[in-house]
């Protein structure tokens, strides 16, 4: 009977994270002016909606360049963090991981009100280099964790089976390490490129006039209007989101790491 | 000359506390030796100083003449071995073992060849697509033993490459690293805490502890005749009792055994032993023999414990001495729990040790 009860809680927990997304889904065709469900009659009109305004494809080019960049700063600068602390214990390792791993733990409001402050402080900044620093320095934490997990799994005598193989330090990192690292980086690029697209409390302080990303101008969409257009956008951002992950996975064999 | 000699070697993890201190060993072309001692005893830190992996902060390393002291360990002419083996995950079973032909930018041709020889003698020419992890342990020890070797360098060094397999495959393996290592003729440096391995695989072994060197000499030798208490105790001598010298007559020396005085080879560190010395006898639990009743023949005592090991079984008999351990030929007497029981002791295969010459107190 376990394997009955088994079978109606996963049921249930489909329900809960799918069901959501279901209703999105279907609202974003429905013909209503307001986001209702069941949706009455059929239309791609709201689709067409969100192509014509330029608050969201403005914000959907912000989001995706913020995301690519911040994503790759913080796995350049993840990589040889994560690296040091699997390979070498130093006195202060442990205070490194636990400074490393504190904008996972503080709030993103906390965060963003604070990095607002800070660059305030500091001037005229570019709000597009303030969105960046803000979201590279939420991401650094995630790429090292990640990579360290996968360098974790690695024997740490491989390098110097290498370098008594007769390659020099630097080539057995090239040769041995970096290949038994490609799934960590490419979970740590996904997850990281989810987190930063996907970002609103942070991002919500950072933004400044003009320049927004995606989920802040949909949120203040929101704020305005109640038809399904957003609706529409949700739907393409899934559809976005899982074309992005199942490339990497084809690409990088993302599901030997996760 | 010695093939690889290790002049004065002195390695310090930390400051002041020395792992190895004006350490000295010489192996011989085509032997292997085995370096045998518990954890910390400096055995890992020697080959790992060979490999060029530790800088010495003194001392001397040269293989086949040519000084190795200061070469980086990718200039070194060895072939390691490690405990994990070490293998490179992402790549297959062939690319493993061609790895260290690729950085001495050999040929194609002759790396296939080398390659396909080398998983040949090791029986996994059939592997050579599989990855690492598609391998059981005693499979992936044949690719790391493959991968060393291939290279053909001066010099093989294995570090415990046995502990992580089991038992039955263990004997298996020493076997298999002994018999390719006579097959290449090849210069080798073995790691272990295991003396029975030491000993079965061996040319000479080194029993190490702190640092320096207890004994070196051939298996045989260590197994018979330890010239030190750590040694005997190390290579598995069952008992021990110290008693007083009483006195010295040529290569034997009689001590108090239970009230009847008995005769034995001794060693020891300086000069002949004096009377009154502290002398540490030592004996395996087979060079005694149990009779049923007590006699004068020898120590009586109580059986309190029998376990059976097939062949033989091990009795733990208490005496006026302490408990002694003694195997019997399980096709003999037997005897139960509580029987009476003398020990007949066959001193010929008994030591007594002697380190210090000052009388017991």
């Amino acid at each position: 009977m376990v394997s009955r009860w088994m079978y109606i809680s996963l049921v249930i927990l489909y329900c809960f994270l799918l069901g959501p997304f279901i209703i999105i889904f279907m609202a974003s065709f429905g013909a209503n002016a307001t986001m209702a469900f069941p949706p009455q009659g059929f239309t791609l009109d709201w689709f067409a909606n969100v192509f014509e305004t330029s608050q969201f494809i403005d914000s959907f080019w912000v989001s995706l360049q913020l995301a690519l960049q911040s994503t790759m700063v913080s796995l350049i600068m993840g990589m040889p963090v994560a690296y040091a602390l699997t390979r070498f214990q130093f006195a202060a390792s442990g205070l490194v991981e636990t400074v490393f791993s504190a904008p996972i733990l503080v709030p993103g409001l906390v965060i963003g009100f604070a990095m607002l402050n800070f660059f305030v402080l500091l001037g005229d900044m570019h709000v597009m280099t303030g969105l960046f620093i803000g979201h590279t320095a939420i991401l650094f934490p995630y790429s090292v964790r990640v990579i360290s997990a996968s360098l974790r799994n690695l024997d740490p005598y491989v390098e110097d089976a290498a370098v008594s193989l007769g390659a020099n330090r630097l080539r057995g990192f090239l040769l041995v390490v970096l290949p038994n690292m490609q799934a960590g980086i490419a979970a740590a690029f996904v997850l990281g490129f989810i987190t930063s697209f996907n970002n609103v409390p942070v991002s919500l302080f950072l933004s400044g006039p003009g320049v927004t990303t995606l989920p802040v101008s949909m949120l203040s969409y929101l704020e305005y209007y109640f038809d399904p257009t957003i609706a529409a956008v949700s739907t393409l951002l899934v559809i976005f989101t899982v074309l992005l992950v199942q490339t990497a996975e084809r690409l990088l064999g993302l599901s030997q790491f996760v | 000359m010695p093939h690889l000699e290790i002049h004065d070697l002195t390695v310090s993890y930390e400051k002041h506390q020395p792992t190895l201190e004006r350490f000295n060993l010489d192996v011989e072309q085509g032997e292997l030796l085995s370096l045998l001692g518990p954890s910390g005893c400096g055995k890992t830190t020697t080959l790992r100083s060979v490999a060029g992996f530790i800088q010495a902060d003194a001392g001397r390393i040269s293989i086949n003449g040519r000084d190795y002291t200061n070469l980086p360990p990718n200039q070194r002419d060895i072939g390691l071995v490690f405990q994990s083996y070490a293998l490179f995950p992402h790549l297959t079973v062939f690319n493993n073992v061609a790895f260290g032909l690729r950085m001495r930018r050999i040929p194609k041709g002759e790396i296939y060849s080398r390659v396909t020889n080398a998983l040949k003698m090791v029986g996994l020419e059939d592997f050579a697509d599989r990855r690492p992890a598609q391998l059981s342990g005693g499979q992936q020890q044949r690719v790391a033993l493959a991968r060393a070797t291939v290279i053909e360098p001066q010099v093989l060094l294995l570090d415990e490459p046995l502990s992580n397999l089991d038992a039955k495959l263990r004997v298996d393996m020493r076997q298999e690293i002994r018999r390719l290592q006579q097959q290449l003729g090849i210069t080798t440096l073995y790691v272990t805490h295991d003396q029975v391995e030491a000993m079965s695989i061996s040319d000479r072994v080194v029993v190490m502890n702190q640092g320096a060197i207890e004994q070196i000499g051939t298996p045989e030798r260590i197994f018979a005749a330890p010239e030190t208490v750590f040694v005997a105790d190390f290579m598995g001598f069952d008992n021990r009792f110290s008693a007083a010298v009483e006195s010295v007559q040529g290569d034997k020396l009689s001590v108090n055994w239970g009230g009847a005085p008995i005769d034995v080879r001794w060693r020891a560190k300086v000069g002949s032993p004096r009377p009154g010395a502290r002398a540490e006898v030592f004996f395996r639990a087979d060079n005694a023999n149990l009779r049923a009743g007590a006699d004068a023949s020898g120590l009586a005592g109580l059986v309190i414990l029998h376990t059976f090991h097939g062949n033989e079984v091990r009795y733990l008999v208490d005496t006026q001495v302490g408990e002694i351990s003694i195997l019997q030929d399980s096709a003999g007497q037997r005897f139960e729990s509580g029987a009476a029981v003398t020990v007949q002791p066959q001193t010929q295969k008994w030591i007594a040790i002697v380190e210090e010459r000052e009388p017991l107190a």
